[in-house]
């Protein structure tokens, strides 16, 4: 058996120091991380069904949409409540399989309370500015509740892991690029687009045991 | 040895037993941390943690415990009193040895 206490596993003070540091780091975003691969693989479904019915209502119900204008903001709140209960949930169980105790406990609140500031402002910020009241535009209520949703994961992930700093990038751009230039099928695109980026970000969590 | 020469705890004093350490004494002292959250954060294989937790269990610094949860069996370590004493004594010794202020 190889000894544990090789010469190669000795360390000096300053090593000591700088050990005790990035390990304080890594065990609190890891904490914080807790369950994030398969939340952010629920949120790109949910992404791509709002996309996908919107694209759908628009299409095939016209005169619905423009009847009722608004619709997108039930629809996504349609949406976003289960995600938010869903990823609660999540994320309760994979903290529990973690961690028992306060630390965890706590470590749990304030990743709820972060995503839960993000999503509110995300619903919060279009009201504000004026975006559900009239001469409705669908896409850039979604387009401003997304880039919202996309700031939350790069702070986020400027927090805890770049990889989901690149996810929220990932998210911004399967949105506006398509916004801007797919015309008629971007809700599509977009869809597809952002199931991708999580995709590629789930399964490289999974590879590199991130999450 | 010479008057005043700070000596670190040799069985914490170690690159992966002070990662180790680090992370169950940062937690509140009722916390109880799963063996492959301790493996996936410091990012070491089955048999270098387990050889590490031997020592550390050995020292009486940590102490394991299997349960179930969710139906599938699971290690769950912590700090002892004892351990967090040590690494409290410890971590003293090291600011002392690179004379490290916080004034």
């Amino acid at each position: 058996m190889r000894n544990p206490d090789s010469e190669e596993q000795r360390i000096t003070e300053e090593q000591g120091w700088a050990s005790i540091y990035a390990t304080l780091d890594r065990s609190r975003s890891s904490m914080y991380m807790a369950g994030w691969s398969s939340i952010m693989l629920l949120w790109g479904a949910i992404v791509a069904v709002g996309y996908v019915s919107m694209y759908a209502v628009g299409t095939w119900a016209p005169d619905f949409a423009a009847e009722y204008p608004w619709y997108p903001g039930p629809l996504w709140l349609g949406l976003g409540v289960p995600g938010m209960i869903g990823s609660s949930i999540i994320g309760h169980r994979a903290g529990k399989r973690n961690a028992s105790g306060p630390s965890a406990t706590a470590a749990g609140l304030r990743v709820f309370g972060f995503w839960m500031a993000v999503v509110a402002a995300a619903f919060v910020i279009p009201a504000a500015s004026g975006l559900w009241t009239s001469d409705l535009d669908p896409v850039g209520i979604a387009g401003t509740g997304v880039g919202i949703i996309a700031l939350g994961y790069v702070l986020f992930g400027i927090l805890h892991h770049p990889a989901i700093a690149l996810v929220g990038v990932g998210i911004a751009v399967a949105f506006y690029l398509p916004a801007h230039f797919a015309g008629d099928v971007a809700p599509v695109l977009s869809a597809a687009l952002i199931v991708a980026v999580v995709a590629v970000a789930w399964a490289w969590t999974r590879k590199s045991a991130v999450a | 040895m010479s008057e005043g020469t700070i000596v670190l705890n040799e069985t914490i004093h170690q690159s992966t037993r002070l990662r180790i350490m680090t992370l169950l004494v940062s937690r509140s002292e009722s916390d109880r941390v799963a063996y492959p959250f301790i493996q996936r954060t410091l990012d070491l294989t089955g048999g270098n943690l387990t050889i590490h937790l031997r020592k550390l269990v050995d020292a009486g610094y940590v102490s394991t415990a299997k349960e179930f949860v969710d139906s599938k069996p699971r290690t769950w370590v912590e700090a002892t009193p004892e351990g967090r004493r040590a690494f409290g004594e410890y971590l003293g010794n090291l600011e002392r040895a690179l004379d490290v202020t916080f004034r």
